[in-house]
């Protein structure tokens, strides 16, 4: 029985490679499709992984309130000592961001300005691979960049490159478990000050980590209601619904993408069934040929959907590979309002979208298959 | 006996008409017998022919073959009998055009739970049986006429049926082709006792059987030549 089956894989694997043009322009066909899938799943997990709250997110993003974009939200740095001072709070950070895009973007650079001194002790899950921090300590302009950013822009420990009218050199090349670390470049928060003429003393938000994720509503209201009265009055909110609320519109924008992927999916399985059709129909005799010789109906269909399984999985391989190498040699980051989204592609949906092209061949090659199991064999072979 | 036939008949619609293409035949073939089957278009030949290989069943009578009534057989034992007792030779060969001639020849092992190298050794002897030992690797496209149905006279013998079914095997063929042919047909019947029943037109080809029968409207005239 199994050895039945592999002769007749190997039957439709001949198939395919004899008839080399159809089948290279079907699995081109196939390959395009998955290539936008993949693209789009992609987009949509890396939404998805900085919107949607897990019970390890513990960090805030007081802002000023009503406003929502870096450059217009100033917040005087000495709230951070009054936050620190709050119950539930483990570390906060004042930080200064420059952009040099506003607005949506594909290419956003943003610079981070954080007192040297409590960037490791805030975010000690950050690693730096390249370069050293003891580097970034001693210089004034030093830059610690993610390593996403670092690869975008092919910079190295050492390169200085100048943006938002600010120039800084490498020190370092960071790498963090939370996406929106790997695609910004940490600087001294007095040097970003100074560089941006925004001046000594003011910051665009905190970042404060509290001791647990329950903690995150109450800190929250507890911060807002402490500066309620004060000279700038703060809005806070757990980061990604931070995320979610300033860059809704970018976010609504990503979620349309989802049709142009279902679009892909429909499109894919519409080609297999198309070409295995036509296949089914130019192969009456032959398949009329092959009852004769004693194959049952079964092993007519089971050779149609092993085809169509063959050119999903083909075409997936090429299109998700495909899809998955651009993206990461582009590394794409989408930004708005000084927030980025690093569109990379990961494991997960390398493999979904290869079980997906795998599961459209074989859906779309059912229905020729059955077309083609039920051909009277004396009608074909007339 | 190979084949016995008795009180076969079989109809179909076409539209509201009834069709009869065969009525009440009886017919006997001992094993190792080749029988040539003449007759006018629309006599019924290809209609028996079908019912003895089992790709078409009677719509009554009773059809032994080999020892298996096969007109009681469901769809799925017909298939899985045809697989092994009955060898189909078309007029226009019907080989796979994208296969090689060995892989033609290899198609009715593939479902039969043969190892790789048995079926290789089958294939092999096959097509040295035929005179094509030497083609292994030509497709359909790379041999005249005659090598085609060399090679699907190898792809009906292979899996060591004992009867072989021929519609106009010499049809579509030179002379000097079909006689090659019809000499391969009489060997498989006397070196390898296989009962071959053959459908021709052609008095020439009908010679080289044992016996041949003559159809018309669906019944059995006449018996002609016994060699």
């Amino acid at each position: 029985m199994i050895r039945s089956f592999i002769n007749l894989l190997q039957l439709a694997w001949l198939q395919l490679v004899r008839h080399r043009l159809r089948s290279l322009l079907t699995i081109l066909g196939v390959a395009s499709g998955m290539f936008l899938y993949t693209s789009v799943e992609t987009i949509q997990r890396s939404l998805s992984a900085a919107t949607e709250m897990t019970a390890a997110d513990t960090t805030l993003v007081v802002y000023r309130e009503n406003r929502f974009c870096p450059s217009t939200s100033r917040l005087p740095e000495y709230y951070s000592e009054e936050i620190r001072r709050m119950e539930g709070v483990r570390e906060v950070i004042p930080i200064q961001i420059a952009v040099n895009n506003c607005g949506a973007s594909l290419d956003v650079i943003t610079f981070r300005g954080v007192p040297a001194e409590t960037l490791t002790a805030y975010a000690p899950e950050i690693e730096i691979i390249a370069g050293s921090e003891d580097e970034w300590l001693k210089r004034d302009d030093g830059a610690l960049i993610g390593e996403v950013f670092a690869q975008r822009r092919g910079l190295i420990p050492g390169d200085r490159f100048e943006a938002v009218g600010v120039i800084v050199t490498i020190s370092g090349i960071l790498r963090s478990p939370n996406a929106q670390d790997n695609n910004v470049a940490y600087v001294k928060l007095p040097f970003l000050q100074q560089a941006t003429k925004l001046g000594l003393g003011t910051v665009t938000q905190f970042n404060v980590r509290v001791n647990n994720a329950d903690q995150l509503e109450s800190v929250a209201a507890a911060i807002d209601e402490f500066f309620r009265s004060a000279e700038q009055p703060t809005n806070t909110r757990p980061e990604k619904a931070f995320f979610s609320e300033t860059a809704s519109e970018l976010i609504q924008l990503i979620r349309f993408t989802r049709w142009l992927g279902m679009g892909a999916v429909v499109a894919v399985a519409a080609l297999v069934a198309n070409a295995l059709l036509l296949a089914v129909r130019g192969r009456i005799k032959e398949n009329a040929v092959l009852r004769t010789l004693g194959y049952p109906g079964l092993a007519i269909g089971c050779l149609v959907v092993s085809e169509g399984s063959m050119l999903g999985l083909i075409g997936s391989a090429v299109g998700v590979g495909g899809a998955a190498a651009f993206l990461a040699w582009q590394s794409f980051t989408m930004g708005n309002e000084g927030l980025t989204l690093a569109i990379q592609p990961d494991a997960p949906v390398i493999l979904t979208s290869m079980i997906a092209g795998l599961a459209l061949g074989l859906v779309a090659s059912i229905w020729p298959a059955w077309q083609a199991m039920r051909q009277p064999i004396i009608q074909s072979l007339r | 006996m190979m084949i016995q036939c008795q009180q076969v008949s079989k109809s179909y619609y076409k539209g509201s008409t009834v069709v009869t293409p065969l009525q009440a035949l009886d017919l006997e073939v001992p094993k190792g017998e080749f029988l040539a089957l003449m007759g006018p278009s629309g006599s019924g030949k290809t209609t028996l022919l079908n019912l003895l290989s089992g790709i078409d069943s009677p719509t009554s009578g009773s059809l032994i073959i080999a020892g298996a009534n096969i007109s009681t057989l469901k769809q799925r034992e017909l298939t899985a009998w045809r697989a092994k007792h009955v060898g189909y030779i078309f007029q226009l060969y019907h080989l796979v055009p994208v296969l090689t001639a060995f892989e033609n020849v290899e198609l009715p092992l593939l479902l039969s739970g043969l190892s790789k190298a048995e079926r290789r050794e089958r294939v092999h002897t096959a097509l040295k049986l035929v005179g094509l030992a030497d083609r292994h690797d030509h497709t359909p496209a790379e041999l005249s006429g005659g090598q085609e149905q060399r090679v699907a006279i190898a792809r009906a013998i292979v899996a060591d049926p004992p009867l072989l079914v021929a519609d106009e095997p010499t049809g579509d063929l030179d002379r000097d082709s079909a006689t090659r042919i019809l000499e391969l047909l009489r060997e498989l019947g006397t070196e390898q006792s296989k009962t071959i029943v053959m459908v021709t037109h052609d008095a020439r080809a009908a010679a080289a059987a044992d016996r041949t029968l003559h159809l018309e409207k669906g019944q059995l005239l006449e018996n002609l030549q016994t060699t």
